[in-house]
């Protein structure tokens, strides 16, 4: 291939060019259409009070549906969304991470079944939360499921989801082993990239088991710990789904923000109510800027970290 | 996504394929070592297996014997359950909606990421470095069920499969991405001796180029796939027609009905996760690998 072609627009080879242009706007436009119009809608529509009938005439409200996000009738409201959904995602991304490379780790050394006990970990993150929500519901169901066996051989009992004190961990725990198959997977990429050697020299010198984890496996690790930490912060900010399914659209206790979008926005299990969706829209963009702030910001702080390991 | 931090795609394949040679022993000659890591292995294979195991048991329960003995292995399995489950749940009219949703839409989607991931790779098109930012800037877009749910209204793609397809098929995700970044290990020559030979554009593309490409198509294809079959929020917004409902939906539903009837309840849900768990047993290294270069590459 000669350099002249390679311009910022290349010679096609297929003579026309129109075909390969009018395929293209089509795939384009319907990703417009569907993924970056309501994108952008979001932020139109939050200052309107745009209704789920669309015989209702709409009109722009200026600020008014972040005004209500923060007044005093909504702000208890969405000040306990905000702290579940910071509990959830900060407890999520911790549990996870750590747990997810102790796997990785152990999933890493020579043992006998460890590709099984590596499909099994793995296997939760295709089934879906539909799925995930149903067996964790029998497994927590308060009258007579095992978990209440437990609670039973120690004297006690508990509604589980529908226990407002334990609702939201049982949650995270749930969240948690549904998610931590992509994390180890990809920690134990992270792992198998570390040349074997570095850990023969290691030994040489007399490192510990522990000293080697510390000091070669941890700092070569970095990149992977910045990735896994990065998609569970933006993954575990916006996921409601699950929570959606455990606990029911309206319960205080797990009550986080991209709930409360759906909550607002559809009412309930089934859309069609009369609120104002302009203020789930509002909410949405509120959320947006704090998905965008604390993912920028973790992703300088880890990217500072790899280096100083 | 020049942003995040990217594991090799070849570090991934190692990791979902089996290289032992590649893994780091050493500890080996610790025998006390040996067992606490299987021991630990077994714990963390029983707490992902357990829950799946203890819904068959419970999905082969009669009422009766659940309501005597909830926790302990079942007696006398009853496959019945299931017959009823699948009538009284009406999953077959379900299970058929979601196949048409999960193989249009992500089929749709997959056509959709190769006919704007290749004119871009290929400089086909004006500007393909603004192309690709916008590929990656999709990946970060806010909550749009509001504006999806008004813009159907509007187009009177509300309570429509169409528009749900449409909607589906649109949020491809990394699928441009993922298809630009293996075009660049397809070398062009290939493209002119196609040309060459006489195939044009849409040929090329939809037969020749499928071939040479088939690990990330299949990539984008079952990524998509596993989104659409397991939705439930926008199937909730969308359809207010029971008779349109997704599986997942009719089993959420169906939970609502049945609250108590566990083992009804157990047998519908293995009903919806069979296709997965028999997909998950056949194609496993393609789903893990298709899974996390998604994530890797979100």
């Amino acid at each position: 291939m000669s350099g002249s072609k390679v311009a910022s627009r290349s010679y096609i080879v297929f003579g026309r060019r129109s075909t390969a242009q009018l395929t293209f706007a089509l795939g384009i436009a319907l990703v417009v259409v569907f993924s970056l119009v309501p994108a952008v809608g979001i932020l139109v529509i939050s200052f309107t009070d745009i209704r789920s009938l669309p015989y209702l005439a709409t009109h722009w409200v200026g600020l008014e549906n972040y005004q209500t996000f923060f007044s005093s009738a909504q702000l208890a409201y969405n000040l306990s969304a905000l702290r579940n959904t910071f509990v959830f995602a900060i407890a999520v991304t911790i549990f996870q991470n750590l747990i997810a490379l102790l796997i990785a780790v152990l999933l890493n050394q020579r043992l006998r079944g460890r590709n099984l006990a590596r499909a099994v970990v793995f296997l939760p993150t295709i089934l879906g939360v539909t799925v995930i929500g149903l067996i964790f519901s029998l497994i927590f169901n308060p009258s007579a499921g095992p978990a209440a066996r437990v609670w039973a051989a120690f004297g006690a009992s508990s509604a589980f989801f529908g226990d407002p004190k334990l609702a939201m961990t049982l949650v995270i725990f749930v969240q948690v082993w549904s998610g931590i198959g992509v994390a180890v997977v990809i920690y134990l990429a992270g792992l198998q990239a570390i040349p074997s050697e570095l850990y023969e020299v290691a030994s040489i010198d007399g490192a510990t088991a522990w000293q080697r984890l510390r000091f070669v496996t941890i700092p070569l690790l970095a990149p992977s710990v910045t990735a896994n930490t990065l998609l569970c912060i933006i993954g575990s900010l916006q996921s409601y789904q699950l929570i959606y399914v455990l606990t029911g659209p309206i319960n205080p206790a797990t009550q986080v923000l991209s709930l409360a979008i759906f909550t607002q926005g559809f009412g309930g299990p089934q859309g069609g109510t009369v609120q104002s969706q302009g203020y789930a829209a509002a909410i949405s963009i509120v959320q947006f800027v704090i998905v965008a702030v604390v993912s920028l910001a973790a992703l300088a702080y880890l990217r500072r970290r790899e280096t100083s390991l | 996504m020049t942003t995040l931090p990217v594991v090799a795609p070849a570090a991934l394949q190692a990791a979902a394929v089996q290289h032992p040679e590649t893994a780091h022993v050493g500890h080996r000659r610790n025998k006390p070592l040996a067992v606490v890591s299987y021991l630990l292995m077994l714990v963390v294979v029983v707490i992902y297996a357990y829950p799946l195991l203890f819904l068959i048991n419970t999905a082969l329960k009669s009422n009766n014997e659940f309501l005597v003995n909830p926790t302990g292995l079942v007696q006398s399995p009853q496959l019945a359950n299931f017959a009823s489950a699948w009538r009284q749940g009406n999953f077959g009219a379900y299970v058929l909606n979601s196949v048409l949703y999960t193989f249009v839409a992500a089929g749709l989607g997959t056509v959709m990421s190769l006919l704007v991931g290749f004119p871009v790779a290929r400089g086909y098109v004006k500007h393909p470095r603004v192309w690709q930012g916008l590929f990656a800037a999709m990946l970060f877009l806010p909550n749009t069920l509001v504006t999806v749910f008004q813009l159907a209204l509007r187009l009177g793609l509300y309570d429509t499969a169409l528009g749900y397809i449409l909607i589906m098929a649109s949020g491809v995700g990394v699928g441009p991405l993922l298809v630009t970044g293996y075009l660049s290990s397809i070398p062009r020559e290939i493209d002119e001796a196609a040309a060459m030979d006489g195939a044009g554009y849409l040929r090329y593309l939809f037969t020749f180029l499928p071939r040479l490409m088939a690990p990330v198509l299949s990539t984008v294809f079952i990524l998509q796939a596993i989104g659409v079959w397991n939705d439930i929020i926008l199937a909730t917004i969308l359809f207010p027609d029971q008779t349109k409902w997704p599986v997942t939906l009719g089993l959420f539903a169906f939970k609502g009905t049945y609250t108590s009837q566990w083992s009804l309840l157990s047998a519908a849900t293995l009903i919806v996760a069979a296709p997965l768990l028999t997909a998950y047993l056949f194609l496993q290294r393609y789903l893990v690998a298709s899974v996390v270069g998604g994530a890797v590459k979100g």
